[in-house]
């Protein structure tokens, strides 16, 4: 969480309008899910990758570490996609655990791999917005798009706080080691639990002394702010609708 | 005679729940214009009458009066008090709520209902003044300490408020931030601001302030110039404060003769020094 945060930053496409990033990835993604080809997840999850690493600056070794979180989950369930339990054994291997056999055949394999490409695609896809796009032109973007206030507003709030938690949690579990807090199971399950009902306190004390200080400056029920704007540039437009009738191409290719 | 901007008369407030009065019987006057330094150990009620003076808090009993004018609690009013009355909060956590630095500043000018253009204006016309705009566009939590702290102060300066009160704004920042917020404040009051400070540092307050309040189990001690303030032993004594350095040299260069006790009194370590250098 807080190194997405902290690459998209730096991204060297943060400036890029974020409304046509948000489309770009959200028609691809799309169009990979929809379409279930594989032809065209394999060319999207290479092609998001370096668009991200090459033209967004992300370093490729965070790259690759984020997405291996995934890819263990997303295998893990292919695999469980990929095989199936029967009576009779498919072609290419079988267990056998008493009358019934873990067996996988070449369609339930194959079936297997497109999820997990299509899957990883997908993610790659997610990963081009997250990596290159800061929360708060998303929020902006949201807001643009006529979100409910409330959920905008909760969202703005969440996004803050979640590093004043992060930072206030570290900063107690810190002190806690510090004191020999996770000396044992024992004592670390307690720790933990101290920790977390200090959190709790904690983000009253905080919400209180936050609506205070937003009371001072006029609050009224409504969050205004500012917005600082990006407008589209007709390049990186056409481009992006070259990409997606690329992609549309490959679909019917791999028909 | 000078004109009182704020006034509070026996002020009585204690938090929901608890008899402990936090305020009782709390009384001063805050000329237009002023420095004015808050000094008294923690819990002593400093915050809790900031808390007053915008509304925030409504005292028990006694009155405030804005302007001459007995405060008015009513929706509109406070608004127009919380326009003119602007704090910068101790913990910058507790105050920077926006995402990017550009809309936290933005937020409280657009609540006093002006255009999208002027807000855009005056958010950039303070950031070039603060000298924060190199970091607009990055995100509150990535800020330091001290960026924050300025950020803080920039929120509440964007609205244009006539009294600023700040709680001690000094507190755990690096000696540069501490320069910088420093010179913020001159910067307010050669705009005519009223300043309102809460410290716990005696020497900044004795260079700084043309008023010191000394507060003390939610009651005002004493209210004066700083040379009279910090003359009273006993005074000190009971809030638990310390003589400023500059005070305690000056009076023994004096009685051994060095310097001449007939001069002005310095503020500064600095006016000492040169004054030294002099001789």
């Amino acid at each position: 969480m807080a190194t997405i945060d902290k690459l998209s930053y730096h991204s060297r496409l943060r400036y890029v309008n974020t409304g046509e990033k948000f489309a770009f990835s959200a028609i691809t993604l799309v169009l990979c899910i929809g379409s279930r080809s594989v032809c065209l997840a394999v060319f999207v999850f290479f092609a998001m990758g370096i668009l991200t690493v090459k033209k967004g600056g992300i370093p490729i070794s965070e790259y690759l570490r984020l997405l291996t979180i995934p890819m263990v989950f997303l295998g893990m369930n292919s695999l469980i996609l990929g095989v199936s339990i029967r009576q009779t054994p498919l072609e290419v291997f079988a267990i056998r655990w008493g009358s019934w056999y873990l067996t996988g055949g070449r369609e339930t394999i194959g079936y297997g791999l497109q999820i997990f490409i299509t899957a990883m695609a997908a993610v790659s896809c997610l990963y081009f917005l997250s990596c290159n796009t800061t929360m708060t032109d998303l929020l902006i973007l949201f807001r643009k798009w006529k979100c409910p206030a409330l959920i905008a507003e909760l969202m703005l709030l969440i996004y803050r706080f979640i590093f004043v938690l992060l930072d206030r949690g570290k900063a107690v579990s810190i002190a806690q080691k510090s004191r020999l807090g996770n000396r044992d199971y024992r004592t670390g399950l307690h720790s933990f639990g101290e920790l977390v009902s200090c959190l709790f306190v904690n983000s009253v004390k905080r919400s209180e002394a936050l609506f205070d200080a937003m009371e001072s400056r006029c609050y009224d029920g409504v969050i205004r702010v500012l917005e600082e704007e990006h407008p589209p540039k007709k390049r990186e437009a056409f481009g992006m609708i070259a990409f997606e009738l690329w992609a549309c191409f490959l679909i019917w290719i791999g028909r | 005679m000078e004109e009182i901007i704020l006034k509070a008369r026996n002020l009585k407030f204690s938090y929901e729940g608890n008899s402990h009065m936090a305020l009782n019987d709390f009384s001063l006057d805050i000329p237009r214009g002023a420095k004015v330094a808050f000094l008294g150990s923690n819990g002593s009620g400093k915050s809790t009458f900031f808390l007053c003076c915008n509304g925030i808090h409504r005292p028990g009993s006694g009155m405030l009066y804005y302007n001459g004018k007995p405060m008015d609690y009513s929706r509109k009013g406070l608004l127009d008090l919380r326009k003119k009355v602007g704090i910068v909060f101790q913990d910058p956590d507790n105050q920077l709520f926006s995402a990017s630095v550009y809309q936290e500043i933005s937020f409280g000018i657009l609540n006093l209902g002006v255009s999208k253009e002027a807000a855009k204006e005056a958010v950039e016309r303070i950031m070039e003044e603060m000298d924060i705009a190199s970091y607009r566009e990055k995100p509150t939590h990535a800020l330091s300490g001290g960026q924050k702290k300025l950020v803080s102060i920039a929120d509440v300066l964007v609205m244009e408020p006539e009294i600023v009160i700040m709680d001690e704004p000094s507190s755990s920042l690096d000696p540069k931030h501490v320069r910088l917020v420093n010179q913020a404040v001159e910067n307010m009051s050669a705009k005519g601001i009223t300043v309102m400070m809460a410290t716990h540092d005696v020497d900044y307050a004795f260079a700084w302030a043309d008023e010191v309040v000394v507060i003390h189990e939610g009651r005002v001690l004493r209210q004066g110039p700083p040379q009279e303030i910090f003359a009273d032993p006993a005074l000190l004594h009971t809030a638990n404060l310390t003589r400023p350095a500059v005070m305690e040299m000056y009076d023994i260069l004096c009685r051994k003769g060095i310097l001449n006790p007939d001069a002005p009194m310095p503020k500064k370590l600095e006016e000492l020094l040169s004054r030294l250098t002099v001789l």
